[in-house]
């Protein structure tokens, strides 16, 4: 398996480490329940070194992401970040993103489930740019929660007041470059840092050592899965794959057909016009039955009407709640709708997304 | 703790006079991690030795729950219907599961001791 530069540090502190997308990962360090919990009233750290890290140079960068991407890039300033999709010319998702325009090149952080693929499929459309995949180079950590930026101004000497949501900057901290986003997968404020692998372990220990007044707590896989979830985030290979095209993933607004052209406009423009047939949907049990992936969804006469692409135990709104494929005409906020979990039904109740409110400090 | 047995797949029973209790063991409640739904049976069913009698689901996943002996269940502890961190908080104690009037007590020569379980767990960790 794959470890990320901060995996002796894992090893210290729990023994559950499991293969996530090859890589060697804590799902929980304690408590998969007490670090969601965490997350929502002080703040956590996550090792997410395991996302695919792609730097793309070379004057031909913006029109070559333009091309291959849905949201429109000529929009990216310097020092942002932007929600962007790959997607096959069927208008199909390869992987969601973030990409940061960092002036005279762009990171994408990418799924660890779809590094391989997505350097493949930009290599092999690839125009006057360079392209680097840095995961191995480089550490990628997550710092959120209310007290998330607390922890950063004691780390880097400044309280990031002019930081704003999905915007970035870069600084030198103990002679370590950084590059700090205002960002995350979790709906609360915080913060992600990109760094060099070989200062990654000091920089880890410094956030862990000025964070213990504001109660920072590790966190693994598990509460990183319940809180996107909570903020109706989808995940890669769960919620979207190459069988689901961004309309349907309920994900329009990362799809600009007027502003630009770009592989798969053409069949989604279609896809648009045939109607779409089932969408994406988040939804609240009434019961209390777990909803997990794959489970059947039914309507209120237990006619079939779709299935379960992500589910949790909310324990920060003390409800089972989840994330599915329902047809159109159900996809509708407050519609009853029943899980089948083993042989029993359960209800629940549709509902708009997030769960959660989003605490984003723009 | 002589009068408490264990099954291979992590259920324990302690037994008084003619009846038992039954519930899952501390390694059980680590290994499954934080528990959020427990499934129970309903007063009057009937429980056959190492088979099915309920379902136990952590935030990771969902497991089937066998019993340790025989019996008919006389009492369900439904307080973890609301509390089911009880089964990571307390296992042998207010995390116990369903209480069965034991059918047959030779039944027992089927199940583990204390100590040969410890050595059970000691193999898979």
């Amino acid at each position: 398996m794959l470890k990320t530069p901060v995996y002796p540090r894992h090893c210290e502190k729990t023994s559950k480490i499991v293969n996530f997308s090859g890589w060697a990962l804590p799902l929980e360090y304690e408590s998969i329940l007490k670090e969601a919990r965490c997350a929502r009233t002080n703040c956590v750290l996550f090792d997410i070194s395991h996302m695919g890290r792609f730097i793309i140079e070379g004057e031909g960068r913006e029109n070559f992401l333009q091309k291959l991407t849905t949201n429109d890039i000529s929009k990216l300033k310097t020092f942002s970040l932007q929600y962007n999709l790959f997607t096959t010319p069927e208008g199909t998702i390869i992987d969601d993103f973030i990409v940061y325009n960092l002036g005279d090149k762009f990171l994408c952080v990418v799924n660890a489930s779809n590094r391989e693929k997505d350097f493949r499929w930009l290599k092999s459309n690839s125009q006057r740019v360079v392209i680097k995949d840095e995961t191995f180079n480089t550490a990628f950590f997550s710092l959120q929660g209310p007290l998330a930026w607390k922890v950063m101004q004691k780390v880097v000497g400044d309280s990031l007041s002019e930081l704003r949501y999905m915007h970035f900057l870069t600084k030198k901290v103990d002679g370590i470059d950084l590059i700090i986003s205002r960002s995350g997968y979790t709906g609360e404020d915080g913060f992600e840092i990109y760094l060099p692998k070989e200062r990654a372990i000091p920089f880890w220990d410094l956030i862990m050592e000025k964070g213990k007044e504001f109660g920072l707590t590790l966190a693994g896989l598990g509460s990183r899965d319940i809180l996107r979830i909570e903020a109706g985030y989808p995940l890669y290979g769960n919620d979207i794959s190459e069988s689901t095209n961004p309309f349907q993933a309920s994900l329009d607004w990362v799809v600009k057909l007027k502003s630009k052209d770009f592989v798969g406009k053409e069949s989604l423009v279609k896809i648009l016009q045939e109607g779409i047939k089932r969408k994406r949907v988040g939804f609240i049990m009434q019961e209390r039955g777990f909803p997990r992936k794959g489970y059947p969804i039914f309507d209120s006469s237990q006619e079939m009407i779709g299935e379960v692409t992500s589910g949790a135990y909310s324990p920060n709104l003390d409800v089972f709640i989840g994330m599915g494929y329902i047809k159109t005409e159900f996809a509708c906020s407050g519609t009853p709708i029943k899980v089948k979990v083993r042989d029993k039904f359960y209800r629940g109740e549709v509902k708009d997304l997030p769960f959660i409110k989003y605490k984003y400090y723009r | 703790m002589a009068d408490r047995f264990f099954t291979k797949t992590h259920e324990w029973v302690r037994l008084e006079d003619d009846s038992a209790f039954i519930g899952i063991t501390d390694y059980a409640q680590k290994e499954l991690g934080d528990i959020v739904f427990v499934e129970l049976p309903s007063v009057g069913e009937k429980l056959t030795q190492f088979s099915r009698f309920g379902t136990i689901e952590s935030t990771k996943a969902a497991s089937e729950l066998y019993s340790p002996l025989s019996g008919e269940v006389t009492e369900v502890n439904n307080d973890l219907v609301n509390h089911p961190e009880w089964v990571n908080q307390d296992p042998y104690g207010k995390g116990w599961m369903v209480k069965i009037k034991v059918d047959n007590r030779d039944e027992i020569a089927n199940l583990l001791d204390e100590a040969t379980y410890k050595n059970l767990i000691e193999k898979e960790a």
